[in-house]
């Protein structure tokens, strides 16, 4: 529908502009950790793992239109497993196999009925997981934990960098991250995400054209599992703590709230939103302790009001803007095909009371 | 015996679910939207009361200012907030809605604080003897007043002209504003109703409770889920389904030692995963066959 | 002296404008047909009268300039409007469809004696007053909607297109009972018709839209007559 629009914030700009802003991004990304205190490593490092949670979500609610109140339990699956794995001493990598081995094994478990709902006994029945997987995750004490939570090294910087372990982190989240964006992003591009795109539009017609829809919709949801697991994972790696209080269902809600904030469909959607997630209830808490809860609730019911299209649209519309100026743009191609295969249909006209 | 107390103890907590049950079938009926913040918005409403028993008021009272007072905030948050994004899709109203569950959240924490407040006792300590079963005063008068709810709810829409308003707006707003009906007002009532409903869960759960800004949170989800398993138009599904949720957790933790008191709640999600499967509609919903 | 004066109608949905500075009539207890073909702009000028979009213009109604914004408020100002094919509540009963409509008189009585009224009209919404609306076949829930609009007392009935998806036979009934309805409630009918020979043996006036501008206005015979519309609608 249209309320709730996609943008490509790079599409429109000319080659050269887009290759030297993903230039400085990368020594930006680089060099952000040598100069940044470890608390803001810390946060950082947190907003890079949530967005690869968010980027999962965005899969499956954004892409494939089944709305997903349960990534925590993902998120929470993928942090278990790195805990318990480094803990033991194994390395990361391993513990991320496990992770995403597992997470995606839940997740296409999960799927095999959820894919017969839609709407809200869909986000019901995802809804629940959270609400089962904080007692469950108390109760596998011998595993987890239990209550008290788990604490772990995951890794630390090797002594030839010479960077502090906050900074070295960073550098591992963020890498494994971009390694996920690159990965999910490739994948949509091409038929996938028109065969998702069409999905979502009408399950009738995507039939019709010979998309295998449930098979597409059970992959969405073991893409959506196994990012929400790797997220957790690089939590882990950041934090080098778990508990089952980091997963209770508000945080599982909030997920969803901060996608559609950051703005579905787009590579930028997640980080906003994550971003929006780590840093808004800091910012507000810095204005008043007290009233920070408010504040980052009101500023959901803004950014709903304002930006129905999420923070992604807003930052595409300034450098749809900045693409008009530059020498050598392209026209920008406001939709690519692949995102809307067919017309929408016809919206009823807003009813006036 | 064990059983009979276990089955009872359901059907009281049962009841408490049926009541924030029925505010979401309300608010769902009138807007579309599943409203997240019905429970924390009950939370506001459970504190309202208590802020009116400190300035003297018998409990009694307090809880019908409360309930007087959450009809107002209802109809309030419909027009200001929900009216733009009712006729967006189900994930836009999703979000609004959980904004406005932080934002409540936020606001009960700062007027009132986070720390546990103690709410007057509603109904007299004791029991009635009946036999050799004896039935305590809470668990009588929750299940009263919820059967109360639902007659008077009853009468309101299959006898009241109000009521017939509010149904022929539920199922068609634009045709009904054919009939000159107001529809605006009309589902500004309907929230202002939902959220009366959701004061009376908040504050018949509060004196067990005690007041907190989280205190709803788990009641809301027993709500949804009773809510989506009776089928989400249903006002009678969601009172039937939020009994039997709240009766099935009860005998579960209680005699299947394996569950216990922590996992009881997947009890009756793992159930309504499973009536979905089969359902999806729901229990008591209706499947609407579109006729071209 | 006309019930409804509508001078430089123009209006449309969101940016695109569908009806271009329309003027039409209907006079007091008259009958005026809008006839036109698919897409012409009928029944959007229907939703403009009846407040469903924006629109400029002069609307006079009773004398009164006719509210905008709000459909409830026309509809309370006295003008009913059977939308095209979904003119009922669908979950609601035959009886309920019926209360509905006079949901905001006060008049008790005047209800109960319109109900029966109805009923007497139509027997056929009486032998299944406990059904739901949405389980009636098409033209008994085309009755229904007009039964309901009845039930308000407007002085303006907007029928839009009430023979579409109708047997040919039960049509004819129909449109054979209009007249009778005008009689017996005193009120005007501004009616949207494919079929522009049934519109017009009832019609005393009519209009031609072409692209949502009036090509053609006049009393129903000439209009009826007129070479152009001969060829254009009635399939001569």
């Amino acid at each position: 529908m249209s309320s709730l629009g996609t943008s490509r914030p790079m599409t429109g700009l000319p080659r050269w502009a887009r290759l030297t802003a993903t230039a400085l991004l990368v020594v930006a990304v680089v060099s952000l950790p040598l100069n940044a205190s470890p608390f803001v490593n810390l946060q950082l490092s947190i907003v890079l793992a949530t967005a690869v949670a968010l980027l999962g979500l965005d899969v499956l609610t954004g892409w494939t239109g089944q709305v997903s109140l349960g990534q925590s339990a993902f998120y929470g699956i993928g942090a278990y497993a790195v805990a318990v794995c480094t803990a033991r001493g194994w390395p990361l990598l391993v513990g991320l196999a496990v992770t995403v081995l597992i997470a995606g094994l839940v997740g296409a478990i999960i799927a095999i009925p959820a894919v017969r709902l839609r709407g809200y006994a869909l986000s019901m029945v995802t809804l629940a997981l959270p609400v089962v997987a904080v007692p469950l995750a108390k109760r596998l004490d011998g595993l987890t934990g239990g209550s008290p939570g788990l604490a772990t090294r995951t890794v630390s910087a090797p002594e030839w960098s010479g960077l502090d372990n906050d900074q070295w982190r960073f550098l591992v989240i963020a890498l494994i991250s971009a390694a996920v964006f690159l990965l999910v992003r490739n994948v949509l591009k091409g038929r996938h995400g028109r065969a998702l795109a069409t999905i979502r539009s009408s399950e009738v017609l995507a039939t019709a054209m010979g998309i295998p829809v449930q098979r597409y919709k059970v992959g969405a949801f073991v893409v959506a599992a196994a990012c929400g697991g790797v997220g957790g994972g690089l939590y882990v790696v950041a934090v080098q703590f778990i508990s089952p209080e980091t997963l209770i269902v508000t945080f599982s809600i909030s997920l969803l709230a901060v996608l559609v904030i950051g703005g579905l469909r787009s590579t930028l959607g997640p980080l906003l939103g994550a971003a929006f997630y780590v840093l808004v209830p800091n910012v507000t808490g810095a204005v008043d302790a007290g009233q920070s809860y408010l504040l980052y609730g009101l500023c959901v019911l803004l950014v709903m009001f304002l930006l129905p299209g999420g923070l992604a649209s807003a930052v595409h519309r300034v450098l749809a803007g900045a693409a008009r100026v530059l020498p050598g743009s392209r026209p920008a191609v406001p939709d690519l095909p692949s995102q809307h295969p067919i017309p929408a249909p016809p919206l009823p006209e807003r009813e006036v009371r | 015996m064990l059983l009979f107390y276990q089955v009872l103890d359901g059907l009281v907590s049962g009841s408490i679910y049926a009541a924030l049950a029925l505010a979401i079938v309300l608010a769902y009926r009138a807007t579309g939207v599943i409203n997240f913040a019905q429970g924390q918005m009950a939370v506001f409403s459970a504190y309202l009361a208590w802020s009116l028993t400190t300035i003297g008021l018998p409990v009694w009272l307090a809880i019908a200012g409360a309930l007087l007072l959450s009809v107002v905030v209802g109809a309030f948050l419909e027009r200001v907030v929900m009216r733009r994004f009712e006729s967006a899709e189900p994930l836009v109203g999703i979000v609004v809605s959980i904004g406005l569950f932080i934002s409540v959240n936020g606001l009960v924490s700062l007027i009132w604080g986070t720390s546990l407040t103690q709410f007057p006792a509603v109904f007299p300590a004791g029991s009635i003897e009946l036999g050799d079963v004896g039935i305590t005063y809470v668990a009588l008068g929750t299940v009263v007043v919820l059967l109360l709810v639902i007659a008077a709810l009853q009468l309101l829409f299959m006898r009241t002209r109000l009521g017939l308003g509010f149904r022929a707006v539920a199922v068609n707003p634009e045709s009904s504003s054919l009939s000159g009906l107001p529809v605006g007002l009309l589902l500004m009532t309907g929230w202002g109703l939902a959220a009366a409903l959701g004061a009376l869960a908040g504050t018949l759960v509060a004196p067990a409770l005690y007041l907190q800004p989280g205190m709803m949170d788990m009641v809301l989800i027993y709500a949804l889920a009773a809510a989506v398993l009776g089928g989400l138009d249903s006002p009678f599904g969601a009172v039937v389904a939020a009994w039997l949720i709240g009766v099935v957790e009860n005998l579960a933790g209680t005699f299947i030692p394996a569950i216990g008191n922590d996992l009881k709640i997947a009890v009756p999600l793992v159930l309504m995963c499973l009536v979905l499967f089969f359902r999806p509609q729901g229990l008591f919903g209706r499947v609407e066959v579109e006729r071209v | 002296m006309n019930l409804l004066e509508v001078t430089g109608l123009t209006t449309g949905y969101g940016s695109s404008t569908v009806v271009h500075g329309v003027d039409l009539h209907v006079a007091a207890h008259g009958v005026t047909a809008l006839l036109g073909a698919n897409g012409a702009g009928k029944t959007t000028v229907l939703r403009a009268l009846s407040g469903f979009l924006r629109r400029q213009g002069q609307l006079v109604f009773d004398g009164h300039p006719l509210p905008s914004g709000s459909p409830s408020r026309v509809a309370r100002a006295g003008i009913a409007h059977v939308p095209q094919g979904r003119g009922t509540l669908r979950q609601l009963t035959v009886r309920e469809n019926l209360a509905v409509g006079g949901l905001l008189r006060r008049d008790r009585e005047g209800v109960a004696q319109d109900m029966a009224h109805c009923e007497d009209l139509f027997p056929v919404l009486r032998a299944r007053r406990g059904s739901q609306a949405g389980e009636l076949s098409g033209g008994e829930q085309q009755m229904l909607a007009i039964g309901r609009a009845f039930m308000s007392r407007p002085k303006l009935l907007l029928l839009d297109e009430p023979s579409l998806g109708l047997a040919p036979r039960i049509t004819q009934e129909l449109f054979e009972m209009l007249p009778r309805l005008r009689q017996d409630w005193g009120l005007a009918v501004l009616v949207v018709e494919q079929n522009a020979n049934l519109a017009l043996a009832i019609a005393d006036h009519a209009v031609v839209l072409e692209a949502g501008q009036v090509v053609l206005a006049g009393p129903a015979p000439d209009i009826a007559g007129h070479d152009d519309v001969r060829r254009a609608y009635l399939g001569d």
